[in-house]
């Protein structure tokens, strides 16, 4: 019955995407406001139909419904409710449903936000994300059906979800908000295939262009970093990056979005670079499918890959599809939107801006690369070969620093041309700071080269990001208002300003708290009998005993152990073995103190038979910054969506509302 | 109609489709032996009795050396089928267990249990599983007279599967 | 000459009673090209070559940073073969040996694996000229006066005008 409501409401979607994708083209192109009208209603039908079918599989997961194939295979009565309700993406078909939801969401969310004043654009729009919809409603109706009834006898238990997946409550929003990320591409790409078709990009489809980028981007950013932060909560390695295939899935369309965001800046500043952003705008999307198949079908290597699985072919037809259309109506179309004619300086802001560009582009490629090597490789030589760690660290790093570098000084320079003593002066006044995050380097962590660099460049870019961001409310300041009071009235009045050069600050710190995780971590492991000592930096690990404990859903074993420092109790640590039924080798569950200045990490390897446990406990230093920059991004990237108090935005909004009635 | 776009999307798009429609089907996690066709690494071991064996000794005769452990599931799968083999081939070929990340106890206990096909050697450090490049269990390596490795198979064998493998051997 | 016989057959048999416990690597290896190392160079250089190879059990992590039994294995193997004298390259070459190229976590830069190696820099030369090339041709094109948008030139007007406010 469950399975047949679901395949249902499945069903509906795609026949809504099969209609509405025609109907909002042909309404686009026939500039018909009825057609349009229509559109609007399918993309809110069109996410009704996937909330619903969503709604379905949550009630069969949660009342443990083994009839229906998915839940057969990821759920559990032993599993706890919270669970329960995240294994909707703890596998390869439910997570497919999901992204069915979120691509709904979104579609609707355009039909209703952007339904006035962007008539030109919006039929194309709708179309493109219908015809998105339409191959992802297909895959869920068909070749990843999660509701397929499950063949008698129906089970009266199942295995569980992936262990590892539910080992941490991070889980529960990391993959949503990669998914936020991901599928909100679709927007912005969507956005743009309108662009190109309607032979223009204005001003007045450049702002929403940019907020629907701005928000999966933001979206992006944070599960990236949550599923970093995940990786170093779960899975006991003590790191949070380790550059395999799937994380560098879900950098490639990062890297392009931010590239993107800032050439936008400069379209809407110039005029210039239009086609360049659409180029950036559609390979974003690109790499995102990329990436989906990359990570769902198998043929790269990869802790957290899905198995081989057969809608491997059907993603790559679906990619093969998608950049054959977008590199032809790029061709035909992309001369049609004409940059105004500008000169554009290399020592100038816009300068910063190109090659910021020209970097990102440059460590998207290399990771492209990179990623798809072993394939090359194997296709070419007939050999294995791996590409890690050393080989990104060695080429993005300088990258990275280049951009750092250049975050500090585009924003110094002024826009356009201008005289040699001016810039001269806009480059060198940021010097002492420069020279404070040195020493202040040198001062904290000794003489480690990168960080000596690393907080150089750092120093130079904050002074320079305070200095630009704080501007308007110094200058309104001087002008005789209380300076919270100016703060306020200047964050109001440009929040997208104010808003990017918190995103800077955010970047920063992650930069040096990246920087300094990187280079100084100290290790130490041992084995330990009960009231043995392992001792690391001013820590000393008393290890007090080990104990088994049976959970419904797994076999654990953890470790008591005492943290002093000083002679002082600080706490206890109890990391971990989960053993579960459906997998051979224990997981190892660290646990970790965290602090502002360092954190301790400690993990249980083994235990012995005589209750001697094998222990691991890792130093970092500075990790936490890397989670509170990222936040920081966060909270920047959503003020750049407020609309400014007054000016602009508003009265072109009312000019448009006016035009509209 | 944009020349550029179009030729350098073009260079994009078709390599990186066929490379990734080649991609399929190969299972990126199996690692191909860079032993094959060459002298078997040089070991020399003890079995659960203290009693040495080298690799030296295997010369004169093939010889089917298998990786294994009592911690691992496929391994007590392929058991029975090592069992028969032995006894068929027995005097003709030598079939030598080296177990590695494991307890002589539980080794001890294992073959008490389920008996024994030929000798297991102890490999503590795992130094011998790392020389010939072992990273699962269990691991088959197929060596000829010489001392040559002809073949391996990562996994548990099948009763045919092993019975091929073994009449290829020169 | 018998005693010397004698001393020969002493020295054949200790060889053999070593060679029992001798590691598998030993043969080979050949001779170490190195010191051998003890200490805190040891460790230094354990880690570091461990976070060249590629753990081949969990296949996404390094040797130096894999929890796993067989890695710690593999750091043990490395921190002997660094203190028996051996130097960076035979024991990298050691472990290629064993598991192929693979194990290498950065493909070594020779032949085919320069591509991976070199394009980053292709990539960064060939924008930068484009960048270059955009910007002479722009340069060409300055007396030409801009038909522009109307709209966007109203638009940017007023951001002029805010700005300057």
């Amino acid at each position: 019955m469950t399975s047949l409501v679901g395949q249902g409401l499945v069903l509906v979607g795609l026949l809504i995407c099969a209609v509405g994708a025609p109907l909002a083209f042909a309404g686009g192109r026939a500039r018909s406001a009825a057609a349009l009208a229509w559109s609007r209603r399918l993309a809110l039908a069109f996410a009704g139909a996937m909330l619903a079918a969503n709604l379905v599989m949550e009630y069969a997961l949660i009342t443990h419904d083994f009839s229906v194939s998915y839940v057969a295979s990821v759920g559990s009565r032993a599993t706890p409710l919270h669970i329960a309700i995240v294994s909707l993406w703890s596998s390869l078909e439910g997570s497919i449903l999901f992204w069915g939801l979120v691509l709904g969401g979104f579609t609707a969310a355009v039909a209703v936000l952007q339904r006035r004043g962007h008539d030109d654009y919006l039929g194309y729009t709708l179309g493109t994300l219908f015809a998105i919809g339409l191959f992802f409603s297909f895959l869920i109706a068909g070749p990843a059906n999660p509701f397929r009834p499950t063949p008698l006898p129906i089970p009266l238990d199942g295995p569980g979800p992936n262990p590892l997946l539910q080992n941490h409550l991070l889980m529960i929003i990391h993959p949503p908000a990669l998914y936020l990320g991901y599928v909100g591409m679709s927007v912005p790409f969507a956005m743009a295939v309108a662009a190109l078709l309607r032979g223009q990009l204005g001003p007045t489809w450049l702002r929403p262009l940019r907020n629907w980028l701005i928000v999966p981007t933001s979206f992006l950013t944070l599960g990236i970093m949550l599923g970093g932060w995940w990786s170093y909560e779960v899975l006991g390695w003590g790191g949070y990056w380790a550059w395999d295939p799937v994380e560098n899935a879900s950098f490639l369309p990062w890297l392009t979005a931010i590239a993107a965001l800032h050439s936008a800046v400069v379209m809407q500043r110039r005029g210039t670079l239009k086609a360049w952003t659409v180029i950036l705008i559609m390979t974003t999307f690109l790499l995102t499918i990329l990436g989906t198949f990359l990570t769902r079908s198998g043929v790269v290597n990869s802790v957290h890959s899905f198995t081989q699985s057969p809608i491997g072919p059907l993603f790559l037809g679906f990619l093969g599809v998608a950049l054959v259309a977008s590199v032809v109506l790029l061709a035909l179309r992309v001369d049609t939107l004409v940059s105004e004619p500008s000169e554009d300086a290399i020592v100038a802001r816009e300068g910063a801006f190109l090659l910021n560009n020209l970097i990102l582009v440059t460590i998207m490629f290399t990771v492209l690369v990179g990623t798809l090597f072993p394939i090359i490789a194997e296709a070419v030589r007939g050999v294995k070969v791996s590409v890690g760690e050393p080989f990104y660290n060695r080429m993005s790093v300088p990258a990275f620093l280049g951009l750092l570098l250049l975050m500090g000084m585009g924003p110094a320079l002024p826009w356009g041309r201008a005289d040699r003593a001016t810039v001269r002066r806009a480059l060198l006044w940021p010097l002492p700071a420069a020279a404070v995050g040195t020493a202040l380097a040198a001062l904290l962590f000794g003489t480690n080269g990168y960080i000596l660099v690393t907080g150089a460049i750092a120093g130079y870019a904050l002074w320079v990001t305070f200095d630009q961001g704080l501007r308007p409310a110094r200058s309104r300041a001087r002008s005789g208002e209380a300076l919270p009071r100016a703060l306020s009235s200047s964050v109001k009045r440009s929040p997208r300003s104010i808003g990017a050069y918190l995103v800077h600050l955010g970047v920063v710190i992650t930069f040096v708290a990246i920087a300094i995780s990187a280079n100084l971590q100290s290790s130490s492991e041992a084995v330990v009998a009960p009231g043995g000592v392992l001792e690391i930096d001013e820590y000393r690990l008393v290890f007090e005993r080990a104990a088994a404990e049976r959970q419904p859903h797994r076999a654990v074993q953890k470790a008591t152990v005492r943290v002093e420092r000083d002679g002082k109790l600080l706490g206890v640590l109890e990391p971990s073995l989960n053993q579960y039924p459906t997998m051979r080798e224990p997981i190892i569950t660290p646990a970790v103190r965290t602090g502002l200045g360092h954190d301790l990490y400690l993990t249980l390897m083994s235990v012995d038979p005589e209750g001697r446990a094998g222990l691991r406990a890792i130093v970092t230093p500075a990790v936490a910054w890397i989670w509170i920059g990222v936040f920081i991004m966060v909270a920047g990237t959503a003020l750049c969506l407020v609309r400014p108090r007054t000016g602009l935005a508003t009265a072109a909004v009312g000019a448009a509302q006016t035009a509209t009635s | 109609m944009n020349r550029t776009v179009l030729i350098v999307g073009t260079l994009i798009t078709v390599p990186l489709l066929v490379f990734l429609a080649l991609s399929f089907g190969k299972d990126p996690r199996a690692i191909d032996s860079p032993l094959i066709g060459k002298p078997a690494p040089a070991f020399a071991l003890r079995d659960l009795d203290g009693q040495p064996l080298s690799l030296a000794d295997l010369r004169g005769q093939p010889a089917v050396l298998n990786f294994w452990a009592t911690w691992c599931q496929p391994c007590i799968v392929e058991h029975p089928v090592l069992m028969t083999a032995a006894r068929e081939y027995a005097g003709r070929v030598r079939f030598v267990g080296i177990v590695y990340q494991d307890e002589p106890e539980l080794i001890r206990r294992f073959q008490v249990e389920r008996g024994a096909w030929g000798p297991a050697l102890v490999d503590p450090d795992g130094s011998v599983a790392i020389a010939y490049g072992v990273y699962g269990a269990p691991e088959t390596f197929f060596l000829d007279s010489t001392g040559t490795v002809r073949r391996k198979v990562t996994g548990a064998l099948g009763r045919m599967q092993l019975a091929s493998l073994i009449e290829e051997l020169p | 000459m018998r005693t010397a016989a004698a001393w020969l057959l002493t020295a054949l048999v200790a060889a053999a009673a070593l060679g029992l416990d001798q590691p598998p690597s030993a043969a080979r290896l050949g001779q170490p090209a190195g010191p051998p190392l003890t200490g805190a160079e040891l460790e230094r250089l354990t880690e570091e070559l461990s976070s060249l190879m590629r753990c081949p059990v969990c296949q996404g992590l390094s040797v130096a940073d894999s929890p796993t039994p067989l890695a710690a294995a593999m750091k043990n193997e490395v921190r002997e073969l660094l203190a028996a004298g051996y130097d960076r390259q035979q024991v990298l070459d050691y472990f290629e040996q064993s598991y192929g190229e693979f194990i290498r976590l950065a493909p070594r830069a020779e032949g085919f694996n320069l591509t991976v190696w070199l394009a980053p820099a292709a990539i960064l030369l060939l924008g930068f000229a484009l960048i270059l090339a955009r910007r002479r041709a722009s340069r060409a094109r300055r007396p030409a006066v801009a038909e522009a948008d109307a709209e966007l030139e109203a638009y940017r007007e007023r951001v002029r005008r805010e700005v300057a406010s």
